[in-house]
């Protein structure tokens, strides 16, 4: 009996119940470049801090497809008329770019590097100011290996994209024409991706700070017509649903002082670079062309394990296998004002050689403020104002500019002498 | 703070004390202007949305520029939607003294820049800045093109915008000789 291509398979996740997909996209997941996601954590090594932070990339990608579809049909649901007005979707433009949305959810993880963003500072350099990024790989995974599976299957005829209208979508090109209004779902201030990590890794973690009301929040997501200002539909909340907004930015905040930029998760990603500047040929990943996209996808977190347990990783590959991490010395405050800065420069100056590592949240991968989201409101007449004027919260939040000085521990009390001997409060 | 950092700070508050009251769109679009244009080194990653080229770091760093004091920014609403004024604060020369060997190398470009874009609102300066990134990347890809494709692919990605509209500010780019691939 032949296969049935419009057979539908669940697959069981910790955070949604099951996520369905259908046979194209199942046969897309077991392609070799998407399964390498089953061997690239989602947390890098923030297990040594919180054990339960073992799940990987490859959960959370089926999440985010999930939920972005979620968010999709939602948003045609309540602003149907307005994307066919001004976008002029009729029902089998949405029919295909909700499955374009499905796939560049699925795949936008695909090109991540061991460890996920701690090794990020080892992918090459684009240009002279800026390095390629995971979207970059991710892309370029899916223009090649993922290619045949896309393109090839009987299902993806009825789909009118081919694997390079996926990957135009995760990397922000002209050529996704009007369907760029949904890259908000995959890379935006209320992205499926944030939605599904928060409450991801705060389940896996065990902790409460990434949890918000996800269900109310996706239902209150709609497109904001055009105005003077903002020529263009975009995404917003619904006013009814602005505490699960701001619940989202609260969690974002928590989970990065609690977790993503947590002392000691900080200290091991310092070592998985310094593990990894050693372990690589020229201390940096290769490009995605050619042969380097094909020798960068041979690299998981499995492969840097083992050269780590065979004492490939040198003194850093050493402190982690010892548990002998860098120790956080003095930080700033979270929010730094121009004092801040001239009393951590003094602290710099005191501690002088001691100081081995420098981390700041501004380079984060992971943001933390205010990028204030648009509320529709409908009361009397439609009017729009941000998230901030509604939550005196939101208002007061400021990016986390906060710095982080390390020392050896081996160098620690001497370290700690030299703050106090000059009166400086140990923070 | 890392040298990047600081010379983007330093920029957006000499921005903000060329062009007062400036709006968060027009921060975005100047700094996209400013990489693209000028090369000016500012190591954003800018990629297109339906608002144009993009890169959440420079709202970042506005706050971050915000708080240490360069700047100050205030909400304004309007009949139907809000928007922001951003201006040069009390700290604005010891955020720009944090970089200013590049502050002194770029100032000219800053100016230019300035001059060039401050006069449009943000709905225009979407456009323009969405016009420019279409034209970069049909010259990375080696494609020539003409006016009528431009602006005929600019409008899938704006089609609120009319053709002749975008037209005329595509003619706007080529007098001031900043498209590329012509």
């Amino acid at each position: 009996m032949a296969k049935d291509p419009h057979r539908k398979y669940e697959i069981r996740c910790p955070v949604h119940g099951f996520i369905q997909i259908d046979d194209w996209e199942r046969e897309i997941i077991e392609q070799p470049a998407f399964q390498r996601l089953r061997r690239i954590r989602q947390l890098a090594w923030t297990d040594l801090v919180y054990p339960g932070a073992m799940h990987t990339r490859f959960e959370h990608s089926l999440g985010v497809m999930h939920t972005a579809t979620w968010l999709y049909d939602s948003i045609v649901s309540k602003s149907g008329d307005l994307l066919k007005q001004e976008l002029a979707y009729d029902h089998q433009g949405l029919e295909r770019d909700r499955r374009l949305v499905r796939l560049a959810a699925l795949l936008h993880d695909v090109g991540h590097a061991p460890f996920s963003h701690a090794s990020e500072e080892l992918l090459p350099r684009k240009r002279s100011t800026e390095r390629f990024a995971h979207e970059d790989y991710s892309a370029a995974v899916i223009r090649n290996e993922l290619r045949g599976a896309i393109e090839g299957h009987v299902l993806s005829a009825n789909a009118g994209f081919k694997a390079e209208d996926v990957a135009v979508l995760i990397e922000g090109g002209a050529a996704a024409g009007r369907a760029v209004f949904w890259r908000d779902l995959i890379t935006g201030q209320m992205d499926a991706d944030r939605m599904d990590y928060l409450i991801r890794d705060s389940h896996h973690i065990g902790v409460h700070y990434g949890r918000f009301d996800l269900r109310r929040l996706i239902f209150s997501v709609v497109a904001i017509p055009a105005d003077k200002e903002n020529p263009h539909p975009r995404l917003g909340i619904e006013e009814g649903g602005w505490h699960a907004a701001e619940a989202l930015v609260l969690a974002r905040y928590l989970m990065f002082t609690q977790v993503y930029f947590h002392k000691t998760r900080v200290a091991y990603d310092i070592h998985l670079r310094g593990v990894m500047k050693r372990i690589l040929p020229g201390g940096a990943f290769t490009k995605p062309e050619g042969a380097g996209l094909k020798e960068f996808l041979r690299w998981d977190d499995w492969r840097v394990m083992g050269l780590i347990r065979m004492g490939k990783g040198g003194e850093h590959g050493r402190r982690i296998l010892e548990r002998n991490y860098y120790r956080r010395i003095y930080h700033t405050p979270e929010v730094c004002s121009h004092k801040d800065m001239l009393e951590l420069k003094k602290v710099k100056t005191r501690l002088g050689r001691l100081v081995v590592a420098e981390e700041k949240a501004t380079k984060s991968w992971y943001k933390t403020g205010n990028t204030d989201i648009p509320v529709f409101s409908r009361v009397r007449k439609p009017q729009v104002q941000p998230l901030s004027r509604y939550s005196k919260v939101i208002a007061g939040m400021k990016e986390n500019s906060q710095v982080l000085l390390y020392v050896d521990p081996a160098s620690r009390e001497e370290a700690e002498r030299k703050l106090n001997k000059k009166g400086n409060q140990l923070r | 703070m890392s040298d990047i950092l600081t010379a983007r700070l330093a920029t957006i508050v000499t921005l903000a004390e060329k062009q007062p009251r400036l709006g968060r769109t027009a921060v975005m679009k100047l700094c996209y202007f400013l990489q693209t244009l000028r090369n000016v080194p500012l190591g954003y990653r800018f990629t297109l949305y339906s608002y144009g080229p993009f890169d959440v770091r420079v709202l970042s760093d506005i706050s971050v520029a915000e708080t240490l004091g360069g700047i100050e920014s205030k909400t304004v609403m309007y009949s139907g939607g809000y928007g922001y004024e951003i201006s040069a604060a009390s700290k604005s020369e010891f955020v720009k003294g944090l970089a200013s060997n590049f502050v002194r190398r770029h100032s000219a470009d800053i100016g230019q820049v300035v001059q060039q874009f401050g006069k449009f609102g943000s709905a225009d300066l979407e456009l323009l800045s969405t016009i420019i990134y279409v034209d970069r990347e049909y010259a990375q890809a080696g494609r020539r093109q003409t006016t009528d494709a431009l602006a005929e692919k600019v409008q899938e990605i704006k089609p609120h915008f009319n053709k002749p509209y975008i037209q005329r500010k595509i003619e706007y780019l080529e007098r001031e000789r900043l498209l590329r691939n012509r």
